[in-house]
């Protein structure tokens, strides 16, 4: 494949380049915190973003695969005992069983039934996690959660410089992984059925096996980043489950746009950085976040990334142009 | 000559970014009764939805009564009493006949006269009056049409604009419905009346106009008396 | 047998306060055709309002002006609510998807803003009326008991509002054809927010007549709008009927599950319930096809 360098490949290795030195620059461990959340948000949005903006699937239970990924790491890795670098693989695998489950009823339903099914399959597996205490927790979470090891070399003891680049990784190759599939027969099939379902359908298109293979592919890596992140703070939080995360990864990805994978990627480290700044005025923050979402929506439909691209044609064009 | 109650000057619309209206020029004067007719999809209903106020004009003037009423919300249209019954109006399924009529007479001006025009109503159509209870959606294909047709009257137009009244009809319904369109311009109110069936609009209006491409192609009193293969002619173009 | 009895009024106490929470989201939902996620939250601010202007620890007004008070308030944030975060993206092709951004963006708006008024203590009202009352030889709070009254007496007030007012028949026409209610002159933007407001109300109601029963939280009805979801999923979103009957189903399903089976596993019974009736049948049990 040739690189494009001057088009979007040139912008993506940019970005790559800039997010793996940017470490070595910003002064404080805390900082570096708040990038590897914004990562992992950015992989649940944009893993979501793929059900959701290319497929057209409501699914109001996307933080549920996150949820439980970080659930099922957290507890394979403390109670059985298995080292956090299979888990989090584990936790994948574990989403990938959650999506299959919730794709039973959503898939003869329509429009806000998916809304509101998915919804409650959230609801329901924060409940479960609450009621099954011995085993998860409770209320209080599941804490001391093991750490990321290679040898005798821990990730928890350098200033967050492992994670960081192990959160990195695992975005990247989520969406190496996004990229592939929004491109194949698959991925273009999934665009066909949200775009005309009827016509997707007399094309042979199944409907449900379609559905149901979307939620999958959406579960796989969201599930993984929920392993990282319990591995990385080191407990599992009934909160994931709340309104609070829901909303955050929601508007990540409408602010950052639909319609492409990195949209939400950078709706992640927008509103993270916007929330971090604001960190003094307390609940206030959430005001101003909350009216933020709602004129952006109304202004800058097609999200931020839509600004941000025609700034890049534009920087690109500053340049002297080879005959 | 007195000034035309509904003047249509270089209207220009569309949905979206499709282009329908390409410049319509056409009037309406007083007691008159104008048929609009054209093949299907060159723009009679959108004009209709234009003049009523579900579509806003790109460019171009609706005068009523001299004021311009292009682009105002469709709640200020029917305040000046034009009333705009459109193709296929399934109306309010749910609720029954006679809920359905009573709301027809929801602006201000129609309501002190809701229950004299009921009447009026149910007197032109009887079998609305027999089957008041029901829900609308249990009414046939003709009936839903007698209703829509009486929830325009329920809101006492001065100018009653019809979109296809007779679309889908068995030949009889149509003759039925035909003779009370026909009572009700006869009361003097101003009539715009599409219909593919040309022959019954020179039968009930003074002058036609021919919608194609979006514009209007022909403009011809109705007692210029055509015969069956001139209008045949003005759809299909010349053989 | 008394615990046959106490299972079933606990059950008709829940279904009470879930038929005007879903009603209410079933309103909103079959006039502007979006579901309102800040559903819950109105609850909350209802309660808390009704604290302020009622209790001794607020302004001291007493219950019954808490409870004026707060529904008056919750219709004015419903109307002022649909203004800014429904109507400006009505015409979107997306609507449906926007509206559940925008009105969980509302519902954090709310549930902070709630907190930086009135902090995060737990506080709760005054029963509207004190004291215990024997219904079917078992004790129940005379409050619990005007819940069971007021639910139905307030749904009954809002079919006659619907089925007979001028603006209540216009709420349901503006409902089943936006078009037509536009040609027949009405002001269909006027029509959206007053059902809205609407809505806003009845959760306020519910808010406060829940708020002496549980601690009032920001999150006070987070639980009941997922039940109430559930209920109006069940019920078939949209008829008035079938939701109302729904949670009374649901309110006694629930209370019978609590007693045999216990409450961690409830919701989960519930889920499954809910589950199997849209398998069998799509547009839920009461739904009308299509």
């Amino acid at each position: 494949m040739r690189l494009n360098l001057t088009g979007p490949d040139g912008a993506r290795l940019l970005c790559l380049a800039v997010l793996v030195v940017l470490p070595f620059f910003v002064p404080s461990a805390y900082v570096r915190h708040l990038i590897i959340v914004a990562v992992v948000y950015g992989v649940v949005a944009s893993n979501w973003n793929f059900s959701l903006g290319y497929g057209g699937i409501f699914n109001f239970g996307h933080l549920a695969f996150f949820g439980l990924g970080a659930y099922a790491s957290a507890i394979l890795a403390k109670t059985v005992g298995i080292t956090p670098w299979v888990t989090i693989v584990l936790a994948g695998v574990v989403a990938v069983i959650a999506a299959i489950i919730v794709s039973v009823p959503v898939l003869r339903l329509k429009g806000i039934y998916v809304v509101l099914v998915t919804f409650a399959f959230s609801q329901l597996c924060l409940q479960l996690i609450m009621s099954q205490q011995g085993m998860t927790g409770g209320s209080q979470g599941f804490p001391l959660v093991p750490q990321l090891k290679l040898g005798d070399y821990s990730f928890a003891s350098d200033d967050k410089f492992g994670y960081y680049f192990v959160a990195l990784f695992l975005l990247v190759i989520s969406t190496l992984y996004l990229e592939r599939l929004v491109r194949s027969n698959f991925g273009i099939s999934v665009v066909a059925l949200r775009d005309n379902e009827d016509y997707a359908v007399s094309r042979g298109i199944s409907l449900a096996r379609q559905r149901l293979l979307t939620l999958v592919a959406s579960a796989l890596f969201t599930g993984m980043a929920g392993g990282f992140f319990s591995t990385y703070t080191r407990v599992a939080s009934p909160e994931i489950f709340g309104f609070g995360p829901l909303s955050l990864a929601l508007s990540m990805m409408l602010l950052g746009g639909t319609g492409s994978i990195y949209g939400p990627i950078v709706g992640a480290f927008v509103i993270t950085i916007v929330s971090e700044l604001m960190i003094d005025l307390g609940p206030a923050r959430f005001l101003i976040i909350a009216a933020m979402i709602i004129l952006v929506l109304l202004f800058y439909p097609g999200g931020i990334i839509v600004g941000l691209r025609r700034a890049y044609d534009e920087l690109l064009k500053l340049r002297p142009t080879r005959a | 000559m007195a000034q035309p109650i509904l003047e249509i000057d270089d209207l220009v619309t569309g949905y979206g970014r499709t282009q329908v209206l390409w410049g319509v020029t056409l009037a309406l004067n007083e007691g008159e009764r104008i048929g609009l007719f054209g093949p299907n999809g060159h723009g009679k209903s959108t004009l209709l939805k234009t003049v009523s106020g579900l579509l806003k004009p790109w460019r171009g003037a609706i005068r009523l009564n001299g004021e311009s009423i292009g682009g105002v919300q469709p709640r200020a249209v029917v305040d000046r009493g034009l009333i705009h019954v459109p193709q296929g109006n399934v109306l309010f399924p749910q609720l029954t006949v006679v809920e359905n009529l009573r709301l027809g007479a929801y602006a201000r001006r129609a309501r002190a006269e809701r229950e004299p025009n009921l009447a009026r109503v149910f007197e032109l159509f009887p079998r609305l009056a027999e089957r008041r209870r029901q829900l609308s959606r249990t009414l046939s294909g003709g009936e839903r049409q007698m209703l829509a047709i009486g929830v325009g009257l329920m809101g006492a137009p001065k100018l009653l604009m019809l979109d296809e009244p007779t679309l889908g009809l068995a030949p009889k319904l149509k003759d039925e419905l035909l003779d009370a369109i026909g009572k009700i311009s006869r009361v003097g109110v101003p009539l715009v009346l599409v219909e593919q069936d040309v022959e019954f609009l020179v039968a009930l209006t003074d002058r036609l106009y021919m919608i194609n491409h979006g514009a209007v192609a022909l403009d011809i009193a109705s007692t210029d008396r055509l015969d069956h293969g001139e209008i045949m002619q003005m759809y299909f173009g010349k053989g | 047998m008394a615990t046959a009895q106490s299972v079933f009024l606990s059950g008709i106490v829940l279904g009470s306060l879930y038929a005007m929470m879903a009603t209410g989201l079933s309103l909103v939902w079959t006039t502007l055709g979006i579901f309102n996620f800040a559903h819950g939250i109105f609850m909350a601010v209802g309660a808390l309002v009704a604290w302020q202007v009622g209790t001794d620890l607020g302004w001291g007004l007493g219950p019954a002006a808490g409870l004026a008070i707060g529904v008056a308030v919750l219709v004015g944030i419903g109307f002022l609510s649909e203004l800014v975060v429904v109507r400006p993206f009505l015409a979107r092709r997306d609507v449906v998807l926007i509206a559940v951004i925008t009105t969980l963006s509302a519902s954090i708006f709310f549930e902070n803003g709630t907190l930086l008024i009135w902090g995060a203590r737990y506080k709760q009202l005054e029963p509207l009326i004190p004291g215990k009352v024997d219904l079917l030889s078992t004790a129940i709070s005379a409050h619990e008991v005007l819940i069971i009254v007021i639910a139905p007496l307030t749904l009954v007030l809002l079919w006659l509002f619907l089925k007979f007012t001028r603006i209540g028949s216009a709420i349901r026409a503006v409902s089943q054809n936006r078009e037509s209610a536009l040609l027949m002159g009405m002001n269909v933007s006027l029509l959206y927010s007053s059902a809205f407001a609407l809505s806003a109300g009845l959760a306020g109601l519910s808010g406060i007549l829940l708020g002496s029963v549980r601690f009032i939280t920001p999150s006070l009805g987070a639980e009941p709008l997922v039940k109430a979801l559930i209920v109006a999923i069940f019920g078939g979103l949209g008829s008035l009927g079938g939701t109302i009957g729904a949670a009374y189903v649901i309110g006694l399903l629930e209370a019978i599950s609590v007693y045999f089976i216990g409450l961690y596993w409830t919701p989960a019974l519930l889920f499954g319930v809910m589950i199997l009736v849209l398998l069998v049948r799509p547009t839920g049990l009461f739904g009308r096809k299509g």
